[in-house]
């Protein structure tokens, strides 16, 4: 069965049902945490830089319209052509309108969420334009053709040995050793020469900058830069909260994103493009296009949700959540997975048809102390929970079973003879201390222990203190 | 309604009623990068030439680095690096005055950039003591693809041009019209993407030695 007609809770057994799957996402989560937590020890400055990163993004939402103006009036000043997309729909039009401009046949791509969010590389294959994607984790999903599963590593949810078969299967000149070294040298085999004969290259942008019309990308590989300068055309498309007011802001904001996202203090690579090639330039494209993206971000500062729009997508939130390192981004259906992602995809795909994802947190309040902007990403959650509950969107049993909740939680002697029954039933079914297994419970210990309860309730003790005295 | 209306009203909608006053709001943004020691972190030592090799040789970046005297040195310093690793002294060099200057007598100099390239000798035209990191701008005298095809990349920068932190790169450049491209790279290619492990080489180079010319005189 296709993994997005499935509902969560399918998509979530299925994913802890596959023991490859947990050892992919281990490998992959455990590294960015330790190289994190490292890189944190070595910045001392990071709760200041934190702050002020906030402060950067608080002031540049408080004041988009002003922004953008005033990028799109630079932007055009350097040679570049702009345009506007109310949705992810007019968006993937509008690149696939200048792809059929430039009579592409070949277009190399830069890994960008917010394509994936726009739905550009379903709309180019249904274009019949040939897409070739050059980021390396990318490659692999196209090539296993299915989606990211990470917004930093989007093949994460393949293993070493899995990667290994399906470059054999599928590279002209594939590796001969079982190594990911060889692999890499495989896939940079492959793609070479396409990079070179591309008609367009289609690249995403971590900033704009406002005082110059720049674009700003980060990466590690150098797709980026051997994509967007053979072509003839370059787009970029870009979410309107990307914007900063300078590349001061945007180097400040750096420092946060890549400690945050790999544990380096700088990518690899950090480009900033702005208007196409210039006179005399040995190369670069003729032509430079930026689609500016709303797609439902007007409407989160209306919704009183215009702190998700501080996020600069580094990923450190579901690389420390629970919920994710057991599940996995497939799990959650949309763009975006762990807690960021349980927080926009509300918004792009509507609640009634996420309402699962806001549940799907424990409220440690992991993520929003990682967060380099310090998003109250659970906060966020709650108000989905909240908004699902007076919308009517939880279900019967749901709504039923909190009825009786409330009702018993109100009448103190029913709730204490309640609790003094449950406690003792699942006393009985305890070993050593864990509950592992129990009628009514199955959802539960199919997974993991439930703690056995103590011998008698927390007001049955108190009674007994009382009593002594 | 265009798009663009649409757009702009939907977000102006959504700040609510104000008036933005262009000065005020400058001086905000200015406030915003006000005290820029807090939030940065320190270099790896005091003299900015020690403090960009030493962040350049950390394992994080992994490139190599050598110092000499004069320009006029490095077509030796690039033999020395091509013997020790037995490759071939045919290398392509940058089209730029500086490099085209020098004396290759001994070297077979390719023109462009060949998608294979083994090695290419790049000039940056600064070095962030902050990162170890170099900053090209694309010019005539700067092919980008340049940077980005050859395994091995071998990089002269001046003394004079490293800069303490990426902030006074921004800052040396403020007004001026930007170039169609600003590469600011650190370090050799590298990939985490098969299982988080780290390898070098994805796309761009596997290898950068950054050779600093002295033109800087003692102090």
């Amino acid at each position: 069965m296709e993994e997005a007609t499935l509902s969560f809770k399918a998509r979530a057994e299925r994913a802890l049902a596959d023991p490859t799957l947990k050892i992919a996402i281990d490998r992959t989560t455990g590294t960015a945490e330790r190289k994190r937590a490292v890189a944190m020890n070595q910045f001392p400055q990071f709760e200041a830089a934190r702050e002020r990163g906030k402060r950067i993004k608080d002031h540049v939402i408080a004041n988009l319209d002003h922004y953008l103006l005033e990028f799109e009036r630079n932007a055009i000043a350097s040679g570049a052509k702009v345009y506007w997309a109310a949705t992810a729909e007019e968006a993937s039009q509008i690149v696939v309108r200048l792809c059929k401009e430039a009579g592409a046949r070949r277009v190399t791509r830069v890994k960008s969420m917010l394509g994936e969010e726009i739905g550009l590389p379903h709309a180019l294959d249904e274009a019949g334009i040939e897409r070739v994607e050059t980021d390396l984790a990318e490659h692999i999903v196209q090539l296993g053709g299915d989606r990211p599963s990470h917004i930093v590593w989007p093949s994460m949810h393949r293993t070493r040995e899995q990667v290994s078969e399906m470059f054999k299967r599928l590279h002209r000149a594939p590796h001969q050793e079982e190594t990911i070294e060889a692999m890499v040298d495989s896939a940079r085999r492959e793609l070479r020469d396409k990079f070179l004969s591309a008609d367009v290259a289609i690249s995403g942008a971590n900033f704009l900058l406002a005082d110059t019309g720049a674009t700003c990308t980060v990466t590690n590989e150098g797709n980026a830069e051997l994509t967007t300068t053979p072509p003839r055309v370059h787009i970029v498309t870009a979410g309107i909260e990307k914007l900063v007011p300078s590349m001061g802001h945007a180097i400040a904001m750096l420092r946060l994103l890549v400690r945050s996202a790999t544990g380096a203090d700088v990518t690899q690579y950090t480009t900033f493009h702005c208007g196409p090639k210039q006179a005399g330039d040995r190369d670069g494209p003729e032509e430079f296009h930026i689609v500016l993206v709303d797609n439902g971000r007007s409407r989160m500062l209306r919704e009183g949700m215009q702190e998700m729009l501080r996020c600069i997508r580094c990923g450190a939130c579901m690389n420390h959540c629970v919920v994710f390192r057991q599940l996995g981004g497939h799990v959650y259906g949309g763009t975006y997975p762990g807690p960021m992602g349980a927080v926009l995809t509300p918004v792009f795909d509507g609640l009634e048809k996420s309402r699962d994802l806001p549940h799907a947190c424990t409220m440690n309040g992991k993520c929003q102390e990682v967060c380099p902007v310090a998003i109250p990403l659970p906060t966020l959650l709650r108000g989905w929970r909240d908004r699902s509950w007076r919308e009517g969107l939880e279900p019967t049993v749901v709504r039923f079973g909190l009825g009786i909740h409330t009702f018993v939680a109100s009448h103190p002697r029913l709730y204490r003879l309640g609790t003094a029954i449950a406690v003792r039933v699942m006393r009985l079914f305890s070993r050593g201390g864990l509950v592992k297994g129990m009628p009514g419970l199955g959802a539960w210990t199919a997974y993991r222990e439930f703690p056995a309860p103590a011998k008698r309730t927390f007001m049955e003790m108190v009674k007994d203190q009382e009593n002594a005295r | 309604m265009s798009a663009r209306e649409a757009i702009l009203n939907a977000v102006r909608g959504g700040l609510g009623h104000r008036t933005v006053d262009p000065a005020a709001l400058r001086r905000e943004a200015d406030a915003l990068l006000e005290d820029l020691p807090a939030i940065r972190p320190g270099l790896l030592a005091d003299d900015l030439v020690e403090a960009f090799i030493a962040r350049l040789v950390t394992p994080k970046v992994a490139a190599t680095a050598e110092r000499i005297a004069d320009a006029s040195a490095l077509p030796a310093a690039v033999a020395r690096y091509l013997e020790a690793r037995g490759l071939p002294a045919a290398i392509a060099v940058q089209p730029a005055a500086v490099l085209q200057a020098l004396d290759w007598a001994g070297f077979e100099l390719h023109d462009r950039v060949a998608p294979d390239e083994t090695l290419a000798v790049g000039f940056a035209r600064w070095g962030i003591a902050e990162t170890g990191s170099l900053v090209f701008h694309s010019d005539a005298e700067t092919p980008i693809l340049a940077n980005f095809l050859p395994l091995h990349h071998l990089v002269m920068v001046r003394a004079s041009t490293v800069l303490a932190y990426l902030d006074d790169y921004a800052t040396a450049t403020a007004g001026q019209r930007p170039p169609r491209n600003v590469n600011i790279i650190t370090g050799a290619s590298g990939t985490t993407d098969i299982e988080g492990s780290l390898v070098l080489g994805a796309h761009g180079p596997r290898y950068l030695h950054v050779v600093i010319v002295e033109d800087v005189p003692p102090a």
